[in-house]
Order: C-alpha cells, then sequence, then structure tokens
C-alpha cells in the first residue's frame, strides 16, 4: 500500500540523521511558544483596557464603593493605575517576563500562587474528561462500527446527540437523575473522587459525541485496509482484528486532537466549575472578568495559553511517534 | 425532586404557598442541644474578595463576619437597639458628643483586650485612605473625634448630630477587630481577620469555602442570644455554590445543612419536604423598587412617571414568579423598618388613566409598532437589569412590566448586563428605570437615596440617589430627619419624606429584599441576627 | 468544535473508498431525517405564523407554569407564554445567530487563511501566528472579554461565538489551499504558464472555497449550542426575544417544578445542531467521493 501520500512528515522520523532536525523542530516549537505567550499578553493588556469600567472599583470591592476621595487616589498609585498607558504597559511586560503576575486587585493577593492552585484543580477536571472521554469513544466506536446496521446507527445516533447537548443543560439533566432521583452522586463538588464524577460526566459526554464521530470514520477507513482483509483471511478473530489492527487507526485522530479537546474543555469548564461549585480556573475568569480584576485575567489567559502549547506539543510529539502508519510500513 | 412531584405542580403551588405562612414562624419545641459537630452552609452571594467588612462592605462580607465579628451594639427582633460589645451609652444635649460604656472582660481570639483604645483604632482604620472603606466608611462619616476617655469609655465627637449612629454601629461594616491584627498588611488581615465572635477564621480555599472554628473563650454574646458560653457547633464549613439549583439540590442530598438566596420555586418545593424549612428574613433598608429617573426626558415630567405607575400591574406576576413567597410592598423602606407607610393606593394600576396622562403630556401619537411619540421621538425607556443582582423570578417579572407597558404605549427596553456595565450604564446616566437593592439599618436610608446630595457622584462614580430626585423641601426634612434624636417627631418627618417621594411617582416598590434561608430539620436554633438579617449560628447545633 | 469534524477535509482525498457502499442505507434515512428537521426549522424560522398563530410574547401571569396540553403543547412558561409558539419563533433567533456567527467566523478565517495559504512567506508567516494566538486563547474567555468590552446582545454574542471559532477554519482553509495549490492540475497550468492570477483565480479559489459550504454547515448547529452556554452565563439575547439558548437557561431555574420549560427548547437545540452536523458530513463525503472522480 501506499502511505507517504499523505505523511510526509512521517516518512523521516526513524532515521537517525533526522534527530538533529527533530531537535530544530522542538525549538522552533517552543520558540513559537514563547511569541505566542507575549501576543496573549499583549492582547489581553490592550482589550481588558477597553473594557468599560474603572479598575479602581474591582480594589474597591466592586463599581458601587462610595470610598473617599483620598482612597481612590492612593489605590491609583498603589497599582500604579496613575501612570500613562504605555508606560503601564512596559511595566507589566517586564513584570510577566519575570514571571511577576502581580497582585490581584479584588483578592488582593500575589496572583501566581492563586491562579495556579485554580489551574491545578481545571487541570484535574479536565485530563479526567479527556481521558473518560478518549475511552467512551473508543469503546462505543468499537462496540458499535462494523456490527449490523442498528449497532451503527445506534452508535452513530447516540454520538450525534452527545455532541449536541449544552453543557449546562447536561448537567442539569445529570444532577436530576444521578443525585436528586438515584441519590448516587452528591450534587457539589466535594472532596475526593465522588465528587469529581457528575463534573467530568458533563464535560466527557459532548467530547465522547465528537471523538466517537471522529474515530467511527478513520475505523471505518481502517477496515477497508488490505492488512485488515489479510488478518481476516488469515482466520484471525473479529475482535482480534478490532483490537490488534484496527484501535490503532481509532487512536490516532484522538491523540492529534487531544490539543484541541483540552482547548474546548477549558471553555467548558466555565460553565461546569460554576455549576457544581469546583474551584478552578474557568470559575476564576468568570469573576475576574465580572469585576474587571486585570491581573487575574491576564494570569489565566496567559497559563491557558501555555497550557495549551504545552498540550498541543506534546501530542505532536506523541502523534509522531506512534504514527501507526510508519510502524505498519516497518512491520510488514 | 422527582418527576411525579412536577406533575402535580399547579396544586402544589397553592398548597404551598398556605403552608409557607405557617412555616416561617415556627420553631420547633428542641429538644436538649448538643456539642459539637460542622455545619456547611451554602452561601450564593458573592464570594467576599476580603474577609475584613472594614474593606469596601458589601452584603457578603457581612454575612460571613457576622461569625467572627462583633459590633459595639446590635437590634432585637423588635427592632430596638440593643447592648453589644457596649454595655451603655448616653448623647449629649446638643447631639454633637456620645459617651460609650464598653464591656471590661471580652478579649480578641489572638488575645488583644477589647477596650477603647481597640474602637478608637477601628473608627481610625474605617477612616484610612488605605482601607478604601465604602460602606462602613459612609456610616461613621459623622464622626470627628474619637477619644478613650478610660479602659472601657470612649467619646465620640461629632460634626453634627447624627440620629441614626447607633443603627450604623449595629452593621456587621463597623464591626470591631483586634487592633493588632489590623496592624498587619492588608492582604493578610483580608485573609484572616481578628474579632471578638464566636467563630474563628482558621483557612479560606478560594472559590470552595471557609473553614471557621468555634472560639473556646468566647463570653460576649449579645442581649438578644438564647445561650451564653461558647457556641455549639465545633465549626462551619462556609461553602460559596454560586448555582441556585445546584444550592437547592445539595440542601436535599444533604451535602450542606443550610443554604441563603434560596429561589421561590425552591422555597415552594421544599414546603412540600418534611426535612426541609424555611426562613424569611427581609434585608432592612429600602425594599426592592424601581426608580424612575427623574433627571431626564421622559421622567422628568411627572404625568409620564404617574402613568408609567398606573400601566404595569406587578401584582399577578409577583403572585405567580414567587409562588406565594414574597408579598408586594407599597412602601419605599423595608417591612422591618417601622418607619415605613404603605400606600397601596398610591399605585393603583389604571391603564386608562396613564393613557389619558400621556395624551395630556403631548405623546399623544402613536407609530407603526404600537408605541407613543412626540414630536416624532418613540416613548422608549431603557432599563439596565444586573444579572448579579436581580434573581432570575425577578428578571421574569421585569419582562411582564415591558409587556404590560407596551399596552399602554411605552417601550421598555430590558437590558441584562454583569454587574460592572450596569454600573457603568447608571454612572453615565444612560437609564430611565432600574432596581438597586441598598441595605443599611434605619429610616435614614432614605437620605441616602432620595436627598439631592446623593446625586453627586462618589470618586469612583457612585451615586446613590438612582431617581435623581432633587427637591429642596424633601432635602430639609430628610436632613433635619438625621439630627433629630426625639423617636416620635423622627418617625413623622420620615412619613412626610415618604409621602413626598411616592406622590411624586419617583419610585414603584416591588416587595422586601428578599432573604430566605432553607435548612436541614437537623439544624437547630438558627437565626437571622435582626441588624442586617445575616445568619448567626452561635446558638445553632445539629441533632443528629 | 467543527474542526475535527471536517479536520479531514484538509487531506487530498486517498483513503476511505468504501462510504458510498457500507452504510449508505443509514447515511440516506440520517440525511432524510435531518433534512426533514432542517426544513420544519427553516419554515419556523421564515414563516413562524404558517406552524402556530399566537403571540410569543404575550404574557398572562395567571397561566403560568401550565404543563402540556391541548392548547398548550409544550405548556407555559413562568409569564404564562406559550412554550410551543416561543420555540417556533425562536427557531428564527436561533438559526439567525448560528449562521451569522458561523458566517462571521468563517470570514475573518478566509482572510487568515487565504494570506496564509496563497499569500507570501510573511503573510503565511503573520497569519499562522495570528491564528495560533487565537487558538491559545480559550474561546470562551475570547467571548468573554468580547462581551465585556461590547456589551451583551445578539449582535455581540453572535461576533463572540464567531471570533472564537474563526481560528479553527483559519486553520483547516489554510492547509487545504495549500494542498489544492500542490494539486496536478494546478501544477499543470502552471507549466502551460498562466499567469499566477489567473491560476489562483480560475483553479485554486474554486477548490479551495468547496469546503467552505461544508464547514459552514458543520458549524451553525455547534454555533447555536455555543451561543447558548453564553446565555446561561447571562450574556445572550435581550428579554423579550425568544432565543432558544435563553429559552433553556431560563428554564433551568425552574427544573424542579416545570421540566418542560428545558426539554423542548432543549430538543430543539440538540435536533439542529445533530442535522446540520449530519447534513455537513454527507455533504463532506460527496465532495471527497467527487474530488476523486
Amino acid at each position: 500500500m501506499t502511505v507517504s501520500t499523505d505523511a510526509p512528515a512521517a516518512a523521516s522520523v526513524s532515521t537517525p540523521a533526522t534527530r538533529l532536525r527533530s531537535l530544530g523542530w522542538i525549538a522552533r516549537r517552543v520558540g513559537g511558544g514563547v511569541f505566542v505567550l507575549w501576543a496573549v499578553a499583549t492582547v489581553i493588556f490592550f482589550a481588558l483596557r477597553l473594557i468599560p469600567g474603572d479598575p479602581v472599583d474591582a480594589v474597591l470591592g466592586g463599581p458601587g464603593s462610595q470610598a473617599s476621595a483620598e482612597a481612590v487616589a492612593q489605590i491609583r498609585a498603589d497599582y500604579g493605575l496613575d501612570q500613562p498607558l504605555i508606560v503601564q504597559y512596559f511595566l507589566a511586560m517586564g513584570k510577566l517576563a519575570v514571571a511577576d503576575f502581580g497582585t490581584s486587585y479584588a483578592l488582593k493577593v500575589a496572583v501566581a500562587p492563586y491562579v495556579l492552585t485554580q489551574l491545578w484543580s481545571t487541570l484535574v477536571l479536565t485530563l479526567a474528561s479527556l481521558v473518560v472521554a478518549w475511552f467512551g469513544a473508543l469503546a462505543l466506536t468499537l462496540a458499535t462500527s462494523g456490527r449490523g446496521r442498528v449497532a451503527r446507527a445506534l452508535g452513530s445516533g447516540l454520538e450525534l446527540l452527545a455532541a449536541a447537548v449544552p453543557h449546562f443543560w447536561l448537567a442539569s439533566l445529570l444532577i436530576i437523575l444521578l443525585s436528586n432521583t438515584l441519590h448516587w452522586l452528591p450534587p457539589i463538588s466535594v472532596p475526593g473522587p465522588l465528587g469529581l464524577v457528575l463534573p467530568v460526566l458533563t464535560l466527557a459526554l459532548p467530547l465522547t459525541g465528537f471523538l466517537g464521530q471522529v474515530m467511527r470514520e478513520s475505523l471505518a477507513n481502517a477496515y477497508e485496509q488490505p492488512f485488515v482483509l489479510s488478518a481476516r483471511a488469515r482466520g484471525e478473530s473479529e475482535w482480534g482484528v478490532r483490537l490488534r489492527h484496527v484501535l490503532r487507526h481509532a487512536a490516532l485522530p484522538g491523540i492529534s486532537l487531544s490539543g484541541w479537546a483540552f482547548g474546548s474543555l477549558l471553555s467548558g469548564a466555565v460553565v461546569v466549575e460554576t455549576i457544581f461549585a469546583r474551584p478552578g480556573l474557568g470559575r476564576t475568569l468568570l469573576s475576574a472578568v465580572t469585576i474587571r480584576d486585570i491581573p487575574v485575567v491576564t494570569a489565566v489567559a496567559l497559563l491557558s495559553a501555555l497550557t495549551f502549547i504545552i498540550v498541543t506539543i506534546a501530542t505532536d510529539v506523541v502523534d509522531r511517534i506512534v504514527d501507526p502508519r510508519v510502524t505498519e510500513v516497518a512491520a510488514r | 425532586m422527582n418527576v411525579p412531584r412536577i406533575l402535580l405542580l399547579p396544586l402544589s403551588i397553592a398548597a404551598s404557598a398556605a403552608l409557607l405562612a405557617g412555616c416561617t414562624a415556627t420553631t420547633e419545641p428542641a429538644a436538649e442541644p448538643v456539642d459539637g459537630g460542622t455545619l456547611v452552609y451554602a452561601t450564593g452571594d458573592a464570594e467576599p474578595g476580603c474577609l475584613d467588612p472594614h474593606v469596601g462592605g458589601n452584603y457578603p462580607q457581612g454575612l460571613i463576619s457576622t461569625q467572627y465579628l462583633e459590633s459595639l451594639v446590635s437590634k432585637n427582633s423588635d427592632g430596638d437597639i440593643i447592648p453589644w460589645l457596649a454595655t451603655d451609652w448616653t448623647e449629649s444635649e446638643d447631639g454633637l458628643t456620645w459617651d460609650f460604656t464598653l464591656r471590661d472582660d471580652v478579649n480578641f481570639t489572638d488575645g488583644t483586650p477589647f477596650d477603647a483604645e481597640a474602637v478608637k483604632a477601628n473608627i481610625e482604620h474605617l477612616k484610612d485612605p488605605d482601607t478604601a472603606s465604602s460602606t462602613g466608611y459612609l456610616a461613621v462619616g459623622k464622626i470627628d473625634g474619637i477619644e478613650a476617655v478610660a479602659a472601657d469609655q470612649v467619646r465620640f465627637t461629632l460634626s453634627a448630630p447624627d440620629s441614626a449612629l447607633l443603627e450604623s454601629f449595629s452593621q456587621p461594616w463597623v464591626s470591631i477587630q483586634s487592633p493588632t491584627a489590623l496592624e498587619r498588611d492588608q492582604a493578610t488581615n483580608c485573609e484572616s481577620p481578628v474579632g471578638t465572635g464566636p467563630f474563628i477564621v482558621t483557612d479560606w480555599v478560594k472559590q470552595q469555602s471557609v473553614t471557621l472554628e468555634r472560639n473556646e473563650d468566647y463570653n460576649s454574646a449579645p442581649a438578644d442570644a438564647e445561650h451564653t458560653g461558647a457556641a455549639r457547633l465545633d465549626a462551619i464549613e462556609w461553602r460559596f455554590i454560586p448555582d441556585a439549583a445546584t444550592r437547592y439540590a445539595a440542601l436535599q442530598s444533604g451535602d450542606v445543612d443550610v443554604i441563603d438566596n434560596a429561589q421561590p420555586n425552591n422555597i415552594s418545593s421544599a414546603a412540600d419536604v418534611a426535612t426541609i424549612e424555611e426562613l424569611d428574613a427581609p434585608r432592612p433598608g429600602a425594599a426592592n423598587r424601581i426608580e424612575l429617573n427623574s433627571g431626564k426626558a421622559p421622567f422628568d415630567d411627572i404625568r409620564v412617571r404617574e402613568a408609567f405607575i398606573r400601566s404595569v400591574d406587578v401584582n399577578p406576576g409577583i403572585d405567580s414568579l414567587f409562588f406565594g413567597t414574597a408579598e408586594r410592598s407599597y412602601s419605599v423602606l423595608s417591612s422591618v423598618e417601622g418607619a415605613g407607610i404603605s400606600t397601596p393606593d398610591v399605585f393603583a394600576t389604571d391603564a386608562e388613566a396613564a393613557k389619558t396622562l400621556l395624551d395630556e403630556a403631548g405623546w399623544d401619537t402613536i407609530d407603526s409598532d404600537g408605541y407613543r411619540t412626540k414630536d416624532g421621538e418613540r416613548l422608549s425607556l431603557t432599563f439596565p437589569i444586573s444579572t448579579n443582582q436581580s434573581i432570575p423570578a425577578e428578571q421574569s417579572l421585569f419582562e411582564q412590566i415591558q409587556a404590560s407597558a407596551k399596552d399602554v404605549g411605552f417601550e421598555v427596553i430590558l437590558q441584562p448586563t454583569d454587574l460592572s456595565s450596569w454600573y457603568g450604564a447608571l454612572f453615565t446616566n444612560e437609564y430611565n428605570l432600574v432596581s438597586a437593592p441598598y441595605t443599611k439599618v434605619g429610616a435614614d436610608v432614605l437620605r441616602i437615596l432620595y436627598h439631592s446630595d446623593s446625586i453627586i457622584p462618589a470618586p469612583s462614580g457612585y451615586y446613590a440617589n438612582l431617581a435623581q430626585l432633587s427637591d429642596p423641601a424633601l432635602d430639609e426634612i430628610l436632613t433635619t430627619a438625621s439630627e433629630t434624636s426625639d423617636a416620635a417627631e423622627r418617625q413623622e418627618l420620615y412619613a412626610e419624606a415618604q409621602s413626598i417621594i411616592v406622590d411624586g411617582f419617583y419610585v414603584l416598590p416591588l416587595y422586601d429584599q428578599q432573604n430566605h434561608y432553607l435548612y436541614s430539620t437537623s439544624v437547630e436554633g438558627f437565626r437571622a441576627l435582626p441588624p442586617v438579617a445575616a445568619p448567626t449560628f452561635y446558638d445553632a447545633w445539629l441533632s443528629n | 468544535m467543527t474542526e475535527i469534524l471536517a479536520g479531514r477535509l484538509s487531506q487530498p482525498a486517498g483513503r476511505a473508498p468504501g462510504i458510498r457502499g457500507r452504510g449508505g442505507w443509514l447515511r440516506n434515512t440520517g440525511v432524510i431525517i435531518a433534512l426533514a428537521v432542517l426544513a420544519l426549522i427553516l419554515t419556523a424560522a421564515l414563516a413562524p405564523q404558517l406552524i402556530t398563530t399566537a403571540d410569543p410574547d404575550a404574557v398572562a401571569p395567571a397561566e403560568a407554569f401550565q404543563s402540556p396540553s391541548a392548547a398548550h403543547f409544550f405548556g407555559t412558561d413562568e409569564s404564562g407564554r406559550d412554550v410551543y409558539t416561543r420555540v417556533v419563533f425562536g427557531a428564527g433567533n436561533s438559526l439567525l445567530i448560528g449562521i451569522a456567527a458561523t458566517a462571521v467566523g468563517l470570514g475573518l478565517a478566509l482572510i487568515l487563511g487565504l494570506l496564509g495559504g496563497l499569500g507570501s512567506r510573511l503573510g503565511d508567516f503573520v497569519s499562522t501566528r495570528i491564528v495560533e494566538v487565537m487558538f491559545a486563547l480559550p474561546g470562551l474567555l475570547l467571548a468573554l472579554v468580547f462581551i465585556a468590552i461590547a456589551g451583551p446582545g445578539v449582535v455581540t454574542s453572535t461576533v463572540a461565538v464567531g471570533l472564537s471559532t474563526a481560528p479553527g477554519y483559519a486553520r483547516i482553509i489554510r492547509s487545504h489551499l495549500r494542498s489544492v495549490r500542490s494539486a496536478s492540475y494546478v501544477e499543470a497550468a502552471t507549466v502551460l504558464g498562466h499567469s499566477r492570477a489567473r491560476i489562483v483565480w480560475q483553479h485554486i479559489l474554486p477548490g479551495a472555497l468547496s469546503p467552505i459550504f461544508v464547514l459552514g454547515t458543520l458549524g451553525v448547529g455547534q454555533a447555536i449550542v455555543w451561543a447558548s452556554s453564553l446565555g446561561f452565563l447571562g450574556l445572550g439575547v435581550a428579554p423579550p426575544a425568544a432565543e432558544w439558548g435563553a429559552m433553556l437557561s431560563s428554564g433551568r431555574t425552574y427544573i424542579d417544578v416545570a421540566w418542560w420549560l428545558t426539554v423542548f427548547p432543549g430538543l430543539a437545540i440538540v435536533a439542529t445542531a445533530a442535522s446540520f452536523t449530519v447534513l455537513g458530513r454527507a455533504l463532506n463525503a460527496r465532495t471527497r467521493q467527487e474530488a476523486r472522480g
């Protein structure tokens, strides 16, 4: 079979001479990442200044404050808000360059440790959802593809529906079913794995639908491949064929899409964290935008950009390592 | 909530409304209180940015700080001022000097003794620009000098008589903290303020919860408490659960014991649940009301204001949207304010009268969409709504107002926005209608909301007089009332002030500021502390 | 989310020979159902009066929270409005948001994609970086900040959703353009000595623009789901306009007493989004078959 047409990059992986090229590739990716971070910081800095309202309000605990003129002037001086905008920008960039995220306007605490603890909580949620969605989609497609029409229709139908349900509605339905009616799970996030189940399900189900649709298509393609036919001809069992040969094909898009999926999960986290009262980056972001807590919004934007960059690079690396088209060529 | 009950809805609304009336007032014939246990409280109010209510000073801070900070005085359920950290007080003849006698046996939880110097340090803290206090700063605005006469004697000198001083002192935003703790930097004091209260702040996991542990040495309960000595609960876990539906689900599942900001439909459902009880504690100050901005057209014309009030009938909406949990108010003031005067006649609905008034005011042509016009301009009203402050039922009520005003020819443009944008619209005078809650202890809230001085924006841009009511006669009455210490005389002045406000059609009162708690029947001895109706768990205990 | 479904658009058709034979029944039935659903929704959007005679904004507090009945097929809402009528009238707003948001996203993506796919090296560099930056900002962050700047409303929500979907589309369009540029017929045209402008105009653009229709079809459904999330955060359309996302999020408040307030608009969203997906994928498969010859 011809594999090189749609995998030009993959052909060069295993030769030793290309190892240097791989290092160069990684260096370029890292350099690109740094650029992206700077650009994100700049965009966010100016975008947040366009939002109507005075940042001083956030320090005063909300815009309804009737604090004295002295208090307002004091805050402006303390937070450097009395400087010209361009000076503020360079000061902010200088600080960000040495990872100084400043002090939260609303919470008066250092932003970095605060946002990092929130990031951890969101990472647990999104990574767990990613894993659940990934295996859920794999199981669903493996179980229903290549079977009879009914099974296929059922599988595709479930995927379609799952992918079309808004998170906040799904969350309510899950709470009613699993918490209020069956009393299996707490409706709020509590310490321990039990409190993680509903938030993870809410985030993972729509994603399962998406990944499932993609995996189903690549599975269908895999079934047509000569090596599957020959395996069948050799008399391998149906499940043997599925697990040994077809699985890899189905898994590949799942891996390369993980970077994208992660980004969409971060967006979904805003809704899920609010509903299940779970700490995390999404809720932090929502409240920080609402009260114009600029340092916190900036830090959240940078952290999620950084996470996104790392996940993307990581999935690209994994993609290069496990690309089955290459391994299959080698195996035959 | 299980499915069958949903199907029974039309019946259960009526039934629960009837049940509620009885349910709010009942107190169980309690068994012997037991000590111990951790109570989980779930609040729907925003997570405070700072646990020290001197900084800024909003309602969420008042709610939580009531558990660990105490004030000089309190109020009992009859609305009388009662001793707390201060045992006695006297006002001089000219009203310019107040002497307070303080308790001499109370310590802050960091060991610092509570005394006159501590009180002085707190008032100075409120006045310090670095603190950036708003609510507390306003409350002590007339205090010019503080003198620690003796360890248990403090004297305040005022710039003008202040009949609201005691009420101001009862508010959590003027509570007394350890002067030693106040000397720490603001970030630290925000994380762990130190007071004399029954509980101590021990941990704060942001976006999640604050842990409050029992103060074993507590001895300063307010005069109306049920017991003395330390609190009965070991600890309180104060959780932040912003979503109302989740909050109620968590109460049903037993994951939390008490919730605040209970939604009307949940209160109604809970009436059928044997294990859940309700506490209705309206907030003091102003009632929830819609202000008509008289500072610009078309509401600068009293006929148009009256036409608007005549055109909207809010009663059927309040009945159905609030499931019988809210009672229509015809007063600018909260029902807990003794000075409040209810005038249903002023707010009577009459669409025909409204149309006549609009004709008289020159809005006598009707455009193709059915709205009235004058000189080619449509009779259009902008109504910004804060989605952070107006609950869903209230937002729906505003939609109904929009619909009934349309029948008379008003175009009401609803603009739901987040809090910052909402204030932005107010500061730039881009509104004709607005509903803004205002909590303050006592009828003096009228001066804050309707004195023409309150149209002048604070440095942040905020102003409280959103009706932009500017009437020298009213100013005079409100100022006099705030300087009159004779209760009966003051009552009369406030009555006069309210009639000017309602007869000028500046306000459409809706209902009290709703403040409903739902709690598990296993929680005993829980009540709201009268000054601002914040919950207090000093007497509370868990029965299982 | 469209990008993952349309991800394979970027690859020159090569594999997947069996789409036509296998699963034909399923695909056809699916497509027929999807078309039927979309026809119904389109009718509701363009001529709601054909399906209902009632007024979607007619308030009747006394009739609030009535469960589905012969008089009110889908029950009534908290203000006594007929939910069926509001779902019908909501189709217009929801569809408009979905289509307009997708158009905004695709339009922006087309500019970036053309710059990257056809422009100079510098153009490609610049557009790739812009797309990377947009990608790195979570869509909802972008939307929240944009709405905070411009103020909430239909237009803002639409643009916000469009903005957050643009980078995904841009990436697909760019790589598709690149693969078309290196396709054999374009190379042949180059060998024949045709001018660059003529090659771009006659050969590259038609080939490149064909997936936009597919992308758009796939995107509309997701844009509707997206916009409903903004409604949940209180940033949707202005009341009393009937819009599915807004209905769903306001009905959520009463989910314990009136299930019909969420179920019907929720089903409308799910059915619409799923139908657009089915249709988009069918179009995608056809395009690929045609591309193969």
